[in-house]
């Protein structure tokens, strides 16, 4: 049986505002404690430095893109890498959803910023639910 | 489509169209068939930052000229924006409730932020900036912002 392919969070990298960590910690979560088993984070950074194997990650997996901004650099980084991004998120819009969580602090983020952090990657998880779960009947057909 | 003045600083690029007039502040202001539409411009949204809520006054309220019109908060910054003319808020733009950011991708369409039944346009207009004042008063703001 082929090994399952694991799903590749692509968070901001953005260090200027409270909304590119928060993409972070969500990564973080997602990736160290609620689905391990099956998603990976490759830093943004990386790409942009052009890093072979970063690339070659992004080339043969499935991407789930979180930026911090309109600017929307980790979805247009895996475009432009020639990935295929299957669920992008965007931490504006889970602190649009939630006006009562402002967030603050870049190296560390306050109880607020934390909280969105938490609910962008509730949203991640149910992304990577539904992914996999797909991918398995895929697989079976 | 109206001539748009540019001017690039650094890496950013800021547009000006020359049909519509502007306050200090850097709110536009457009009139067609006795209405003025609103919103805010290139140089003062991308300044902002990314917008993540917009309050706009009530339609329906009247308001003086320079009395608050518009709230926005971004990433950055919280504002508040006042009017450019006296008049009655006839509209608000819906999208900025659903799609505040609206502003951020289309400053001078789709993100407009309300329409006003001017009370003291030909007053108003004589206190505003034209294109060409605006864009320069904008080339040297932000060359004294680099210094």
């Amino acid at each position: 049986m082929p090994a399952k392919k694991k799903l590749i969070l692509l968070p901001c990298s953005g260090v200027g505002k409270p909304f590119g960590t928060i993409t972070r910690e969500a990564a973080y979560q997602v990736a160290q404690e609620d689905r391990p088993e099956c998603t990976q984070i490759v830093p943004l950074s990386l790409l942009v430095m052009g890093d072979a194997d970063a690339k070659a990650l992004l080339m043969d997996a499935e991407i789930i893109s979180l930026d911090g901004c309109a600017l929307a650099c980790a979805s247009k980084m895996a475009a432009e890498s020639g990935a295929q991004v299957c669920a992008a998120f965007n931490a504006m819009d889970v602190y649009r959803a939630k006006r009562q969580y402002k967030p603050q602090g870049i190296s560390s983020l306050n109880e607020a910023g934390q909280q969105l952090a938490r609910l962008l990657a509730e949203q991640v998880d149910a992304a990577v639910d539904k992914l996999t779960e797909e991918g398995t009947q895929d697989a079976r057909a | 489509m109206p001539e748009v003045f540019v001017f690039t600083i650094d890496k950013f690029s800021f547009r000006v169209p020359t049909d519509r007039l502007y306050s200090a502040e850097g709110l536009w202001a457009l009139a067609k068939d006795g209405i003025i539409r609103t919103g805010l411009s290139d140089y003062l949204q991308q300044r902002s930052g990314d917008v993540a809520f917009v309050d706009v006054q009530p339609g329906g309220k009247r308001v003086r000229r320079g009395e608050l019109l518009v709230s926005i908060e971004t990433i950055k910054i919280t504002s508040d924006l006042h009017s450019p003319l006296a008049g009655r808020i006839a509209s608000v733009n819906p999208a900025m409730q659903r799609s505040p950011e609206d502003i951020n991708r289309d400053p001078y369409g789709e993100g407009w932020v309300c329409e006003l039944e001017p009370e003291d346009w030909e007053e108003a207009r004589l206190s505003l900036m034209t294109p060409q004042a605006y864009f320069a008063y904008i080339q040297q703001d932000a060359a004294q912002e680099l210094e």
